[in-house]
């Protein structure tokens, strides 16, 4: 579990025409706290990511993970990609304990964690499948399963829901849900659905695009421990209305 | 204490259906048994007809032999007793192709050991792209046939001039798809690896090669091709054994149903290395394999 802090962060990209794809971000996240970045598409969700993770420079500000500044990525700040990303070339146990075996980690330690993971996720019985013979949810899954076999402090979430059908993303919530209660680790997850952002976070920042920039941050009372059936609650629809009158939509 | 993949990803076993259904082949057994005849078709079609426009075992006045006294040529070539023979290709055959064979072995060994670690820097690294790549390419067009005056002169008429001019060939095409291979490797995975805490020699290691293996392979077919032209080129000009040697000799006196048994004897040997490399291939991209359209 970590501290994230953006203090005034902006970046830019250059090139033949500059884009300022976030400008003036400031923000915390606390210790186990769930927030979701929301915003059209193109606002800079993925770059504000993108730079907590370590993979993009910020082009001004500082960005503290637990106190100290983001300079690459690493094993505590685990990454769920939209398109999963797993190593085609390895089955789904090797793509689970790939992170703990580059790192060093004894087998004998690694093993069990990795082995209840994927009882966690429901795939036990697909350890020697390759992703390429997975369906969208079963390789999200994977890719869920991989960054928890480093115990990161904190999960950072690109969309990694955002391509699967509406009956397979409320499983994946619900697991997602599950597993945050369980073990409390600090969220930071992307997306540009409202249903998904209210149901999940403690937080929403709403983003607006041209530069990037927190419109809005929208503490979410919703009782916990929460699940897929709060999605049709009278509080839920009051957060929702609330925001889509926030995003002109 | 281990979770054991195989065992999670055995399937049970489905009894075979016995009897009378034994008797017939599967459709896919069915389509590639017709594949194999159809390949069959053309081949023979071409030596019919050659066969049937030579009068006496030849056509244009005797300079081109019929196909049946090529096989006449090879077989003696391949059987016939070595020792004082009037013929002197009689039983040289198996000699001769293991020659070249090993010429090819050693260059294209060679090439690999060299071209894929240099591809991979060349497509990973941008000093070591910046530092290797522009000589690679300033070399490249410089056909191995020119190099064949100084490979001589440097190695004198030996086998090492040989395998010189093998690996030469077969270097470029395997560096250049390797680099392609290891440019063109999804930035997803590279993230996703330093994510997980490898650095830069374990995502070398672990992601950049395993990506590229579908380019080099391609690189490899490639560059075999070209160490099977470049050994004959090199046995025709540079050492006294091998199939490039047997097929300049023979021409030079005369004996064109050699010429053309050991232009046989080639194409058959670049296709079944060919074949060897695609079965490598198909073992170690089985996951490539199952993303294809085709299967
Ligand atoms: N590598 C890059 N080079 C140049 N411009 C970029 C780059 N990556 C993103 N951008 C620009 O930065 C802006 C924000 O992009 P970003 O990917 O962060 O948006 P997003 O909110 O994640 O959108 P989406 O919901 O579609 O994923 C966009 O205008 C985009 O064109
Ligand atoms: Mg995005």
């Amino acid at each position: 579990m970590a501290t994230i802090t953006f203090e005034n962060v902006a970046k830019i990209y250059s090139g033949q025409n500059e884009v300022r794809a976030l400008d003036g971000i400031s923000l915390t996240i606390n210790e186990g706290e769930f927030v979701a970045l929301l915003g059209p598409s193109g606002c800079g969700k993925s770059t504000l990511l993108n730079l907590l993770a370590g993979f993009e420079k910020a082009t001004e500000g500082t960005l503290l993970f637990d106190g100290e500044t983001v300079t690459r990525p690493g094993p505590d700040r685990g990454v769920v990609f939209q398109e999963a990303a797993l190593f085609p070339w390895l089955n789904v146990w090797q793509n689970v304990i790939f992170g703990p075996q580059v790192q060093g980690v004894a087998r004998a330690d690694y093993e069990p964690r990795a082995r209840d993971l994927l009882k966690l996720v429901g795939l036990e019985a697909f350890a020697g499948a390759l992703p390429v013979q997975l369906s969208g949810g079963m390789r999200q899954r994977v890719g869920i399963a991989r960054v928890l076999a480093m115990s990161p402090r904190a999960l950072l979430m690109d969309e990694p829901f955002g391509a699967l059908d509406a009956q397979t993303r409320l499983s994946m919530q619900q697991l997602l849900l599950d597993v945050w209660q369980s073990l409390g680790t600090t969220v930071l997850f992307v997306t540009h659905d409202i249903d998904e952002a209210i149901l999940l976070s403690d937080r929403i920042c709403v983003m607006t695009a041209r530069p990037g920039r927190i419109m809005r941050t929208i503490p979410i009372a919703l009782p916990r421990p929460r699940s897929i059936a709060s999605l049709t609650s009278p509080e839920f629809m009051a957060y929702k209305a609330g925001i889509m009158s926030d995003m002109k939509v | 204490m281990s979770l054991s993949t195989e065992r999670l990803s055995s399937r049970p076993a489905t009894s075979p259906a016995p009897g009378f259904a034994s008797l017939m082949l599967s459709p896919a057994r069915r389509r590639s048994l017709r594949q194999g005849l159809l390949a069959l078709v053309l081949p023979a079609v071409v030596i019919a007809v050659w066969q049937m426009a030579g009068t006496d075992g030849s056509l244009f006045g005797g300079v081109l032999p019929t196909p049946d006294r090529a096989w006449q040529a090879w077989k003696v070539w391949a059987f016939g007793s070595t020792g004082l023979s009037l013929n002197p290709y009689s039983g040289t055959w198996l000699a001769n192709l293991v020659f070249s064979a090993e010429r090819v072995g050693k260059g294209f060994a060679a090439a690999i050991l060299v071209a894929v670690p240099v591809g991979l820097a060349i497509g990973w690294n941008r000093i070591a792209s910046g530092a290797l790549d522009p000589t690679v390419q300033l070399l490249r067009p410089i056909p191995i046939t020119a190099w064949l005056p100084f490979s001589i002169a440097v190695f004198g008429i030996k086998d090492l001039g040989a395998v010189f001019l093998i690996a030469l060939g077969a270097f470029y095409p395997i560096v250049v798809n390797t680099a392609q291979g290891a440019r063109d490797v999804e930035r997803n995975l590279i993230r996703a690896a330093m994510m997980m805490g490898a650095g830069r020699w374990t995502v070398l290691r672990r992601v950049v090669f395993p990506a590229s293996l579908p380019s080099i392979f391609t690189g490899l077919r490639i560059g075999l091709g070209i160490a099977w032209t470049a050994v004959i080129v090199a046995e025709m000009v540079a050492v006294k054994s091998g199939l490039g040697y047997v097929l300049w000799d023979a021409y030079y006196v005369g004996r064109m149903d050699v010429v053309i048994a050991d232009m046989a004897s080639i194409g058959l040997l670049g296709l079944v290395s060919d074949r060897v490399i695609l079965l490598i291939e198909r073992w170690a991209l089985t996951w490539r394999r199952l993303q294809s359209f085709q299967s």
